[in-house]
């Protein structure tokens, strides 16, 4: 398995997704959820081809990380389907996970085989993976944030739960990502947390969560208020992501830059 | 105290006039002491700190009933201006280049700048206060709550604490001769009590010439009289006598050649209550998505 047979494994991932989302506005509950979880098996072989064939997980560059993140918002989808039946949440994982597949495809990254020494541990794949998810699960917090603060209007009970279900286990997540770096940190480095600047916007990402979670405990009635601090913390979080990377502070300092050759 | 004492239940404002006191006080400890100088934080002193700060958890605590402050700490609406005022000084320290000496006065030290530690110390009391709160009304279902609150607490407060008594030393290591002395990062010479000898350094690389193994073949000797031979590589470290020996580098002139190995030894006495701390926090996160999120609500 190479990065040449991405495209076919993507194109059928995303028409079976496509159709999943379909089949949610027509209401056909047994072929959305067929459709839905054909196109994340089909994209997950993919994934596991990768692994097999590059003899190390692909979790590595940014490329490698996009492949997962696409991979894991139908799957937060799905599952926030299953438990709120919003019709529309399909078309949207769908379309988000697509414009990753095509950053994949038009940019990809250098893809090579060999997995510098600082990585090879078994922390690895779980420390990626956790935060791969809950970064597909707080961006779709984003969205809901970004939707209730446009219509102005009141938000519905429904949304505002949605919206604090999406938080509650995005933020579990991003705390299991970040405490299983600090485990591996300690393996690799004798230090669990050394302040580099992505440890350091890590720290803030989720504080500016907390600050959500503490808000809507303290005032419930100030939902406008907690979606702002969402995109808050959302722009945080692309900091901690990717931002890093050319962020003048970070510069020389970060052992977190993707990519290094 | 007028201000403070009436319109109770007390709003937001109010945090965020303390958060803004702290800031306050910090600049002028600042001014008057300089930067906060961990290496005083040394054993014993940091186990009075802890002792003073548990005490003065404790009396916050007990006069909760009578100090209408100390019970406000313990509320959501609390925390609140506490994590946000937290939140904007990392952001503040993730845009500012840290670095050990120089940069930007103040903020290139953001560890060592006082209103940074009062406000982490401010959230510390105000999580204690919560757990201990919901810790004797003892109840299962309090459990999540307790997990998250003490074990944040538990993970830096230890953390901040022990980080004066961890040692971190590097050891530079010659092919067949035991060396027992260590440089720290100040270059200080220190004799940790192990002396290591070497017997080879091994350097894997892959295909295209990037490095795929560092791995040191090395016998340990103790004060005590044991030798211990093992390896050392990235990632795995070994553990002797309280100490872990860590990979660390090499002569990157001689790559696979190289005559000697250089080692990070690292002794850190509260590492157990970090963990600890973090296993807290790990079960709280688990708790938190499966029993403190709120029940989906369906139309």
């Amino acid at each position: 398995m190479s990065w040449d047979s991405f495209i076919w494994f993507a194109l059928g991932g995303v028409l079976l997704w496509a159709s999943g989302a379909f089949f949610a506005w027509k209401e056909r509950k047994a072929l959305v959820y067929v459709c839905t979880l054909a196109g994340i098996a089909v994209f997950f072989a993919f994934i596991l081809g990768m692994w097999i064939s590059l003899e190390r997980p692909p979790l590595r560059t940014m490329g490698e990380t996009r492949l997962w993140y696409s991979f894991f918002l139908p799957v937060a989808g799905i599952i926030v389907f299953s438990r709120w039946r919003y019709k529309w949440i399909l078309s949207f994982s769908t379309l988000l996970s697509f414009v990753f597949i095509c950053v994949n495809l038009f940019k990809p990254d250098i893809h090579s085989k060999s997995l510098m020494p600082a990585l090879q541990s078994p922390w690895f794949a779980p420390h990626v993976i956790v935060y791969m998810f809950s970064y597909a699960l707080l961006g779709a917090a984003t969205v809901m944030a970004i939707y209730m603060l446009i219509r102005k209007k009141d938000a519905t009970e429904k949304e505002i739960n949605l919206t604090d279900n999406l938080v509650y286990v995005g933020l579990a997540f991003l705390t299991f990502g970040m405490l299983f770096g600090a485990l591996w940190a300690k393996e690799a480095w004798g230090t669990y947390w050394a302040w580099d600047p992505k440890e350091t916007w890590a720290a803030a990402t989720w504080l500016c969560y907390l600050v959500y979670l503490h808000l809507r405990k303290a005032k419930p009635a100030e939902w406008e208020t907690a979606c702002a601090i969402l995109l808050v913390s959302f722009i945080c979080l692309q900091i901690c992501w990717w931002g890093i990377n050319y962020l003048p502070s970070a510069q020389g300092l970060s052992i977190h830059t993707y990519n290094v050759k | 105290m007028a201000f403070f004492g009436r319109h109770k239940p007390w709003n937001m404002k109010k945090g965020f006039l303390i958060g803004g006191g702290l800031l306050f006080t910090g600049v002028l400890l600042q001014v008057v002491l300089g930067p906060v100088r961990w290496g005083l934080f040394a054993w014993p002193v940091n186990l009075i700190v802890l002792i003073a700060l548990l005490a003065a958890i404790g009396v916050m605590f007990a006069l909760r009933r009578k100090v209408y402050a100390f019970e406000w700490m313990m509320h959501a609406g609390a925390a609140v201006p506490c994590l946000v005022c937290a939140a904007v000084l990392t952001m503040i320290m993730g845009l500012t280049p840290q670095v050990r000496m120089g940069g930007i006065p103040w903020l290139s030290q953001m560890l060592r700048f006082w209103p940074f530690v009062l406000i982490w110390t401010w959230m510390m009391i105000i999580s204690a206060l919560a757990a201990l709160n919901h810790l004797l009304r003892w109840k299962i279902r309090e459990i999540p709550f307790i997990l998250n609150h003490l074990g944040v607490v538990v993970a830096i407060v230890s953390a901040t604490l022990g980080s004066a008594d961890t040692q971190n030393l590097r050891l530079t290591s010659f092919t067949g001769e035991p060396e027992w002395r260590a440089v720290s990062d100040d270059g200080a010479l220190h004799e940790p009590g192990l002396a290591i000898e070497l017997h080879k350094f091994t350097l894997e690389e892959y295909d295209d010439g990037t490095p795929k193994r560092f791995a040191s073949d090395i016998t340990v000797y103790t004060e005590d009289g044991k030798s211990v031979r093992g390896t050392v590589e990235v990632n795995k470290p070994l553990k002797v006598n309280g100490w872990k020996i860590y990979q660390y580098g090499y002569d990157v002139n001689y790559g696979t050649e190289s005559p000697y190995s250089v080692l990070q030894l690292v002794r850190d006495p509260w590492i157990l209550w970090v963990y600890i701390g973090i296993f807290m926090m790990i079960a709280g996160a688990l708790c938190l998505m499966l029993f403190m999120a709120p029940k989906p609500v369906r139309e």
